[in-house]
């Protein structure tokens, strides 16, 4: 069944978008995330113009983590101070974010801006992720049990010489508050350039670097996410009229049934084998937009409408 | 389409017939509307040739219809590696290319008229006054993005030549088939039909084709473009209602 979307200015099956959000969906539910790292990239293998497939599963993204914001905070799951302060940072991060997109796009670079990010941020974080849970499962083999290390020993002394420090009850921190700041900030940017919540880096950021209690750093970042997405949904809205909502809620419709199953897969499965799996398919679509990028490509050149805006299609 | 068919074909007729007629053209649809379900259209010109640009009766003569969509600024980029990696590198912007160009005719063009003749008329996508804007201002276009541009936009179904054809139907009348595809761009169209014999143009006429997006996607692409922040505000809302009501409904 064919459906014309209006912003994207063109006709998609209605099956294949919702079924789409359902694959990605229950991979999100599966593994715990957000999905915008895959579903932006499959967006683009399925037609849709880059830009508008960042901007509109910025949109998306807000809706996801809507439901799972709230899921946290009925856990009390969330500090809203260090959220806020990620939230700050991720706004001024978005904004850059946004016009840089604005004005790769009017240069007709931002397609390739949003592979060579992807390439960047999916190769590394998948590879870690790759490395980190290989060593768990072989650990595992062996029998052998890491030392625990106390939280307080994880952060490094540069960064209690850090000024305006800040106390953070909830995460039972006081730290200075640049660090989320400048968490925020990337996250932000990420969100505007990759169509992504950027979970996928500021959970790791918050475990490794803030040293946040693990009860509290997903339901933070999924709250800073609702946020951040809101705000780089508007800056694109703006700048390059590339959000589609049509296109959003389809495949949020998808992604809300999907992740329901995945979430009950996603039990039955160990940590360590969830995160390898997770990892793999990370470095599948990272070699997938790589290739793209080195292999020579059938057709070299490449056809676009330049109007005022610089809205390419 | 059968009925619209037929009762146009009637009136053609009785036009044909009359001795003063010239060149007359008609649309099957003369406004195509683009909607949610909008899969590209198919339309039917239909034509009659009266006694006075020809004899149609005793002469052979051969029929070219050309459609050409709304001219705007068009980029062709060309991809070039650039330390390992291919990039767009090089571009040419051709300032009035048009977004949707159809030529269908009776017969090969080169049975119908000398090449010179269709050059003299604008008629097939050589022919296209298409100069190309570059860093070094308005020049003839490297051949090779123009080519790109015909070959990219003709993968697209949106130049075609030479793969429709007109058919003469009887005594002075024919008819083709205009197909627009899904991704036509909007705005006004102009279908030019013309008559030649033996070689030399003996009618022409144009009549006008109007594409738009109506109804509920005209106003959301209006929204979009005219109001950009309240959209993307709505959008925002859009999204924190259906996360609101997924994540309540996922509870139970």
């Amino acid at each position: 069944m064919p459906l014309y979307l209006p912003i994207a200015e063109l006709s998609m099956d209605v099956f294949l978008v919702v079924g789409m959000g359902a694959v990605v969906g229950f991979l999100s539910g599966m593994f715990g995330v957000g999905g915008g790292f895959l579903m932006t990239p499959i967006l683009i293998f399925a037609g849709v113009p880059p830009a508008v497939a960042v901007a509109t599963e910025s949109n998306e993204i807000t809706a996801a983590s809507v439901s799972g914001a709230l899921a946290h905070w009925r856990r009390q799951g969330i500090d809203v101070k260090m959220g806020s302060v990620l939230i700050v940072g991720g706004a001024i991060g978005s904004f850059f974010g946004a016009q840089v997109f604005t004005y790769l796009k009017s240069l007709g670079q931002v397609d390739l801006m949003i592979s060579l990010a992807y390439v960047v941020f999916l190769g590394s974080v998948g590879g870690l992720m790759f490395w980190e849970s290989v060593r768990a499962i072989l650990r595992q083999h062996r029998g052998y049990i890491p030392p625990k290390v106390s939280r307080e020993d994880r952060h490094k002394a540069w960064i209690h010489m850090l000024p305006f420090k800040m106390r953070f009850r909830k995460s039972k921190l006081y730290i200075s508050a640049l660090l989320p700041l400048l968490i925020g900030m990337l996250v932000g940017v990420l969100a505007a350039i990759m169509g992504v919540g950027g979970g996928f880096i500021m959970v790791p950021a918050m475990i490794y670097i803030l040293g946040m209690p693990t009860n509290v750093v997903v339901g933070t970042s999924l709250f800073q996410i609702i946020f951040v997405t809101a705000l780089t949904t508007i800056f694109h809205s703006v700048n390059t009229q590339t959000v589609d909502i049509f296109l959003a809620v389809l495949l949020l419709f998808g992604a809300v049934i999907g992740a329901q199953v995945g979430a009950r897969v996603g039990f039955k499965l160990k940590g360590e084998h969830l995160r390898a799996l997770l990892a793999m398919m990370v470095l599948l679509v990272c070699i997938k937009m790589g290739f793209g990028l080195v292999v020579e490509p059938d057709e070299l050149f490449s056809v676009a409408e330049v109007s005022a805006a610089g809205a390419g299609h | 389409m059968r009925i619209v068919f037929i009762s146009l074909m009637t009136v053609l007729l009785l036009l044909a017939s009359r001795p003063a007629g010239g060149l007359v053209t008609d649309l099957s649809n003369k406004r195509i509307e683009i909607r949610y379900s909008f899969d590209g259209a198919e339309l039917i010109l239909f034509g009659a040739v009266g006694s006075s640009a020809v004899d149609p009766v005793n002469d052979a003569f051969d029929v070219v219809v050309v459609v050409r969509g709304p001219e705007a600024d068009t980029v062709v980029r060309r991809k070039e590696n650039v330390g390992g990696i291919w990039i767009n590198n090089d571009n040419l912007v051709f300032p009035a290319a048009p977004g949707y160009y159809a030529v269908a005719a009776s017969r090969p063009l080169v049975d119908i008229a000398h090449p010179t003749v269709f050059a003299s008329y604008g008629i097939g996508f050589d022919n296209l006054p298409l100069i190309a804007r570059s860093s070094q201002g308005l020049a003839e276009p490297d051949p090779e993005f123009r080519q790109a541009l015909y070959r990219l936009r003709a993968s697209e179904n949106l130049y075609r030549q030479e793969v429709d054809s007109v058919s003469l139907v009887a005594e002075g009348l024919f008819r083709t088939d205009v197909h627009l595809p899904a991704n036509v761009p909007v705005g006004e169209f102009i279908v030019e039909t013309f008559v030649f014999q033996e070689g030399s143009l003996k009618a022409r006429n144009r009549i006008r084709l109007n594409v738009d997006k109506e109804g509920f996607e005209r106003a959301a692409y209006d929204f979009a473009h005219g109001y950009p922040f309240w959209y993307g505000l709505t959008a925002v809302l859009v999204a924190l209602g259906a996360g609101w009501l997924a994540g309540v409904l996922g509870k139970k």
